[in-house]
């Protein structure tokens, strides 16, 4: 019995951990911050357009280095915005798929809430698509999650329980119930605009 | 990583997946719709009364995508159950009791407001003895979660982490938690609805209120309370047992009677048509009379 918990409790905190390492804070100077994923470790950083109110951002590394950013490409139907710093060899994330995610599953959420650095909470999969009655705003695909996501939150992930990221932390919808973009619609908004400059899934 | 984690949600996940196709979308209402779970029978969904607000045209969203017609065979608010009958043939997922269960336990409740199943994850949070809902609707058991009610969720299922059916959520039972009716009271619900289209409550045609007795009477009842009546209905049960405006109501059947919700309790479908003791104090005196219980009519709200 002991034992099951213990070994529940590694697992999360172990991707828990993963997922810390390849988080960044966005500052916008004093229109706020958020955070970020950083999806290839030559500096390809995806997040929220939300959270992106600057064009010149700073990013805060998980190292705590500060440094500058460079607004690449920004979907504001889907809320997404794709930033680049001059790095390599950062420390970076692993994609998992979101057309994969089941209800019921169970995610991790992490971000920055109220300024928490890396501040994880748990939930699990609601349900997922672009139709989701008095959840889902406009066509938009998406996923929901019954967890908690506050203001700092927005541009973090949503990773499954094997640690990879299945969306980005996005919004409230009511009082319980998150939303996040699906993983899948950040892949394909990243491909639209890298093209060939895209980083091969991994 | 042990597997631990991965392993539990892929328990959780199959649960869903394979209780899924028995909750159903139940479009009886404006806005929103909600859920219902198939119940063993020919084509017959339990829902959530409080969202039903069809009579006609209610219509059922299937797994498959295909949207058939249900008429209403009856409804309970007092437990906050409807009971629909499907134009289609459908298969009833298996219903377990929750005798196993215990505060802590992890369950999940399953909706379909829309194509998808969808589901949330809590905890067992109260588990009581049998009791009685603001509207006097008997519950076989106390059973309060903390799911997540997420939109059109009421109506749909509650589920063990080991994959079965425990009863039906609905957040209008009792106001802004997330009761479950467990599957013996919808049992109970749905032979009565089957039966008589509707759940049949006693009724003494009376208004009442509590009242403080004398002390020394207080002292030998073994109670601070009784019912004094306001009102008594002409022709009902109370004015053909020759109970008058004034008489304070003590006991029912030996039941003491404090509360008005004391005698709502008491006043259960059985009781319709049957007789019963009520003593009560009149003049600082004990009487006894008998009375033939009525049926409460679908409008009143009063016992």
């Amino acid at each position: 019995m002991n034992t099951l918990v213990e070994q529940i409790n590694e697992d999360l905190s172990a991707i828990v951990a993963r997922a810390q390492a390849g988080l960044v804070q966005i500052r916008n100077g004093h229109l706020g911050a958020g955070a970020g994923a950083v999806w290839h470790p030559d500096g390809l950083i995806v997040t929220n357009a939300h959270v992106v109110r600057l064009r010149r951002p700073a990013i805060v590394l998980a190292d705590g280095r500060t440094i500058p950013a460079r607004l690449l490409a920004v979907d504001t139907d889907n809320d997404l915005a794709a930033l680049e710093v001059e790095e390599h060899g950062l420390p970076s994330v692993s994609l998992g798929a979101s057309r994969q995610v089941r209800p019921g599953q169970w995610v991790v959420a992490i971000g920055h809430p109220w300024g928490v650095q890396g501040a994880a909470t748990v939930g699990v999969v609601i349900g997922q698509g672009n139709d989701l009655p008095g959840v889902s705003a406009g066509r938009r695909e998406i996923l929901a999650v019954s967890l908690h996501l506050r203001p700092g939150h927005s541009g973090g992930v949503v990773v499954d329980e094997s640690g990879r990221v299945v969306g980005i932390n996005t919004m409230m919808a009511g009082p319980d119930v998150g939303l996040a973009v699906p993983v899948d619609v950040a892949k394909r908004f990243v491909k639209r605009a890298l093209g060939s400059r895209a980083p091969t899934s991994n | 990583m042990s597997g631990a984690l991965k392993s539990l949600s892929d328990a959780l996940a199959g649960a869903v997946e394979s209780l899924g196709p028995g909750v159903l979308r139940v479009e009886a209402r404006r806005r929103l719709p909600a859920s219902g779970v198939v119940w063993p029978g020919d084509g017959l969904v339990v829902t959530a009364d409080h969202a039903v607000e069809f009579d006609e045209e209610i219509s059922l969203g299937l797994p498959d995508g295909r949207s058939v017609g249900a008429t209403l065979v009856g409804r309970d608010p007092t437990t906050d159950l409807a009971l629909l009958k499907a134009e289609a043939k459908l298969s009833a997922p298996a219903w377990k009791g929750t005798q196993d269960l215990r505060v802590g336990h992890l369950v999940l409740a399953l909706g379909r407001p829309g194509r998808t199943v969808q589901a949330t994850l809590g905890i067992v949070s109260a588990l009581g003895e049998a009791w009685h809902s603001p509207g006097g609707g008997q519950v076989d058991r106390f059973l309060q979660t903390d799911v997540t009610m997420a939109p059109g969720f009421s109506g749909g299922a509650l589920v063990s982490a080991e994959g079965e059916i425990l009863g039906l959520n609905t957040s209008g039972l009792l106001r802004g938690l997330s009761m479950a009716l467990p599957t013996p009271t919808i049992e109970r619900v749905v032979a009565g609805l089957t039966a008589h289209g509707r759940i049949r409550r006693g009724y003494l045609g009376i208004g009442a209120q509590s009242v403080h007795l004398p002390e020394a009477l207080a002292a030998r009842l073994g109670q601070p309370l009784g019912q004094l009546l306001l009102s008594v209905e002409p022709g009902g049960p109370a004015d053909k047992a020759g109970l008058l405006l004034g008489d304070v109501i003590v006991a029912f059947d030996g039941a003491p009677v404090q509360r008005m919700d004391d005698l709502v309790a008491l006043l259960t479908s059985e009781r319709v048509g049957q007789p019963a003791r009520i003593r009560l104090i009149r003049a600082g005196a004990e009487e006894e009379r008998t009375i033939i219980v009525g049926e409460r009519p679908r409008a009143e709200a009063r016992p």
